[in-house]
């Protein structure tokens, strides 16, 4: 009897919704943590692995000398090299340097094995393909990005030395 | 020998008197570092890697230069010992360049993981690093000379197991340097052995420069196809592409070497130009077509010209390195049509004893027993430009044995000769009959009146009779043929001199051969002579008289008659005027294009599976190691359809294995037939003829080899069939 009493008076009175309602108010004057993407964007930590790039010395030569590693360190078999003879000045360097973005998992294994800060990753992560195997970054690609980044690039991995 | 009894790192071990401690803990599979040690080579004890503790010694001694002593107790792992090793690695690694990432031995390189278990992970050394400049050794190899850790393996590689020192060690201290004294390349037809020696970097394949890493690439064992030994090979190779080509040990033919030739060939397969399609003749222009398409059209002309002509004007030449398997097959084809014209012998004069049923081919004792041999006759023999890796063993038993040859060329031998006679080439077996003249007159009561008769107008000089000698007084003693004397006019006089020289002197003999598998390809019936494993055929043409007569059909399989044969222009002549030529080939260049009507694309050596048959008698089966492009076909897979276009019983194969299986089991019913020589006719010195030596050449021997493009580079490929060719006259 008292129980039935009990719910008559908050269905009644609105009790129920009063209290959604508080919570809603009280969420209308706090901070607000929604971003507004893509005018917004989140802080990202110098660390962030985003899209790949190959980075180039200042004077303009790639750094990647074709060692491989990153190709075996790969734990989802996204990068192809091929190497061989530079015909100009008989150095090591890449013919063919691909990663496969859908293959890809982002562990950034490839950034850390790397001798010559030659492949890292970017801050970009937003980007899309509209052609079957646009997906497959070539060296062009690739070394296109590092120069578009490159000061962005060389400021983060300067922070990040002193714990390497 | 006696034993003494030793301990290693608490294992008891029974070792020999005077072999070294490395030695024995290799045996019993306790790894002691070195870098300067190799089994192969002498003990130079210069790296100092392989430092142990041996009890009551004050301080560690090299594994590698201390002979074992009775009761001896070795520790490997004691502190003492590695901090010995330790010290060792940082003194070498202070003038290593830190560039393993664009060092083609990185991954496999001896110093890397040793520095991994002794290195220290920071160096101390902060002075400048020493740089030499690299030399340039030709086009097989490339240098990167700072890399040196000077273990002297690649000098003492030349000045032992060559025998000629093209490497060296300049100056002292931190100036020593290892080159070639003054500039020159590496001439050797076995130097790039030195870049499997090289425990580093400093020494790799100029080829396969910066092609793959060592974590990359497959291995697959196969058998090298350039001479008649079979070295045993790995094929490395990579998405199926070959990369290299390795050496794989095996004491009874390779050792642990392999010939230049053998090792850089491939890259006629990987940048050869490739036939990659079919291809058929019309109205003089090439048209790319289908298998079926350029089956059948093989199949008509064939039936039409061996048709009309009863098989007479039709002719197979095979291939010197075509596998048994192809050989077998494509004679079953000719003889099902009734046509008996096939061979391989394209470099024979002397067809004479083709009537007997020989299936044997080659050497009638190991390979291996050459290094043990007291004396030695070379007859006729270029063994440094045919079999590299049979001079080696030669030159081993030169050490304590003597070496002689009868030899119409300058031979180039890398090992001293006792007695060496240059006849003029007509001259050959005369010469050699003096000898056996000399023995004859030594051993008056063994020899048989018909001999003694043969021999009446044989006149021996001293020269003979010292040869003679040592033939008669060694205990282990071989007459060798060499390839040219297989080539030559009187070749079966040749072979039965060899014979009877052998018996009266209680030596072994053998010949060499040209090609890899002519012993294979003579089992499996490529001769016009006789059918698989010596069975009986209607005697067909021989491969002279192929080539010379002018046939209206042939079938040529992976060869190049124009080229390689004795008669290459009279082959040339031929095959244009032919109404057909059927080329199995793996490469669409040359003048092939030209007298060729059809082109059906074969696998090429690493390319196929198969068996080549070597000079011992060895059958060395092989599985494909790589696939081959487009629409290039196995051989023996070719030729079983061929055969069931034809309507041939018996070509239901579905592997080369059922193949050999096939003729291994023919074979081990009727055995090795061996069937006396017939006394050749007496011979006469006066009579003149030609007998030139037409040498090949080093690096022209067979279609791979003229397309791998690093050896036609070298020195050798343009000089060699000049300097062999200085036939005394």
């Amino acid at each position: 009897m008292n129980k039935k009493l009990k719910q008559f008076l908050n269905s009644f009175l609105l009790i129920e919704l009063l209290k959604g309602l508080a919570v809603t108010g009280r969420h209308m004057f706090s901070r607000k943590v929604t971003i507004q993407y893509p005018e917004e964007k989140t802080p990202q930590s110098p660390r962030f692995r985003g899209l790949h790039a190959l980075r180039s010395y200042p004077n303009g030569e790639e750094r990647c000398i074709a060692c491989k590693l990153c190709e075996a360190v790969c734990p989802a078999a996204a990068i192809t090299i091929e190497a061989g003879v530079r015909e100009s000045d008989g150095s090591r360097r890449t013919t063919k340097y691909e990663i496969d973005l859908f293959k890809c998992i982002f562990c950034g294994f490839c950034e850390e094995s790397c001798p010559v800060d030659s492949i890292v990753e970017t801050r970009v992560f937003d980007y899309h393909f509209e052609e079957q195997g646009a997906q497959i970054m070539t060296k062009e690609k690739l070394l296109e990005i590092g120069l578009l980044h490159e000061e962005q690039l060389a400021k983060d991995i300067e922070s990040d030395a002193k714990y390497r | 020998m006696g034993k003494v009894n030793i301990e290693i790192d608490g294992k008891k071990l029974v070792a020999d008197v005077g072999s070294m401690i490395i030695e024995v803990a290799d045996d019993a599979d306790i790894y002691i570092p070195r870098f300067c040690y190799h089994k192969k080579l002498s003990v130079a004890a210069n790296c100092r890697m392989c430092m142990v503790d041996v009890s009551n010694l004050p301080k560690a001694v090299p594994a590698c230069a201390t002979p074992v002593a009775d009761g001896m107790v070795i520790q490997t792992q004691t502190p003492k010992a590695v901090d010995a090793q330790k010290s060792v690695m940082e003194f070498l690694l202070i003038n290593h360049p830190l560039d393993c990432p664009v060092c083609d031995q990185g991954g496999e390189c001896e110093l890397q993981d040793l520095s991994v278990g002794y290195g220290e992970d920071v160096s101390r050394y902060v002075e400048g690093k020493r740089v030499v400049k690299d030399k340039d050794l030709g086009p097989l190899i490339s240098t990167d000379m700072t890399r040196c850790i000077h273990c002297t393996r690649c000098v003492r590689f030349g000045q032992e197991i060559v025998g000629i020192r093209e490497m060296g060690a300049t100056g002292r201290g931190e100036h020593v340097e290892i080159g070639t004294y003054i500039e020159s390349t590496m001439d050797s037809e076995v130097s790039a052995n030195i870049i499997d020696l090289c425990p580093v970097g400093a020494l790799t394949a100029k080829p396969s420069r910066y092609k793959a890493r060592a974590w990359e690439l497959r291995e697959s064992p196969s058998i090298a196809a350039h001479d008649c030994l079979g070295s045993n090979v790995n094929v490395h190779h990579r998405r199926g592409e070959i990369i290299r080509v390795v050496p794989r040990e095996n004491e009874a033919i390779n050792e642990v070497w392999l010939s230049d030739r053998d090792r850089f060939s491939y890259q006629a397969l990987t940048d050869g130009k490739r036939l990659l399609q079919p291809k058929i003749k019309k109205n003089g222009q090439w048209e790319s077509c289908d298998w079926q398409t350029a089956l059948n059209f093989a199949m008509t002309e064939m039936k039409r010209i061996i048709g009309a002509s009863n098989g007479d004007n039709f002719g197979a030449i095979i291939g010197n390195n075509s596998t048994t398997e192809e050989s077998y097959l494509a004679q079953k084809i000719l003889r099902g049509l009734g046509c008996n014209n096939i061979d391989f012998r394209t470099r024979r004069r002397d067809f004479s004893a083709d009537d007997k049923g020989n299936v044997r081919s080659g050497l009638n004792f190991p390979l291996q027993d050459l290094e043990h041999m007291d004396a030695t006759l070379l007859v006729a023999g270029d063994l440094r430009h045919e079999q590299p890796l049979a001079t080696l063993r030669v030159r081993k038993s030169t050490g304590f044995g003597k070496a002689m040859a009868i030899n119409p060329f300058d031979g180039e031998y890398n090992f001293r000769l006792s007695h060496e006679i240059q006849p003029e080439p007509h001259l050959l077996a005369n010469e050699f009959a003096c000898v056996l003249s000399a023995v004859a007159a030594k051993k008056d009561d063994a020899i048989s009146a018909e001999i003694k008769e043969w021999l009446s107008g044989v006149e021996h000089n001293k020269v003979h009779s010292e040869m003679a000698d040592e033939l008669i007084a060694g205990e282990q003693t071989c007459i060798l043929l060499g390839v040219y004397a297989q080539e030559h006019p009187q070749a079966e006089t040749i072979n039965w001199l060899g014979e009877q020289v052998a018996k009266l002197t209680d030596s072994k003999w053998g010949y060499m051969t040209q090609g890899c598998n002519a012993a294979g390809n003579k089992l499996a019936g490529a001769v016009p002579n006789q059918s698989e494993v010596g069975g009986r055929a209607t005697l067909g043409k021989n491969a002279k008289q192929m080539l010379n007569e002018g046939l209206k059909g042939y079938l040529i399989h992976n060869c190049e008659p124009d080229v390689e044969s004795l008669w290459s222009e009279q082959a040339l002549e031929n095959f244009n005027n032919a109404e057909c030529v059927i080329a199995l080939t793996s490469y669409d260049d040359g003048r092939m294009l030209d007298y060729a009507n059809v082109m059906l694309p074969i696998a090429g050596n690493f390319e196929t599976s198969g068996t080549f048959i070597n000079i011992e008698g060895i059958w060395q089966s092989f599985a494909a190691a790589v696939a081959a492009p487009g629409d290039v076909r196995p051989a023996w897979k070719i030729l079983r359809v061929l055969g069931n276009l034809f309507e041939l019983n018996g070509f239901d194969y579905e592997s080369s294995i059922q193949i050999r299986d096939e003729l291994r089991e023919k074979y081990e019913v009727s055995g090795d037939k061996k069937v006396s020589r017939k006394m050749p006719e007496v011979l006469c010195s006066s009579e003149k003829f030609e007998a030139p030596r037409e040498s090949l050449g080093l690096y022209r021997v067979d279609p791979m080899v003229r397309r791998a493009e690093a050896l036609q580079k070298t020195p050798k490929a343009s000089t060699h069939p000049i300097s062999i060719s200085r036939v005394k006259t």
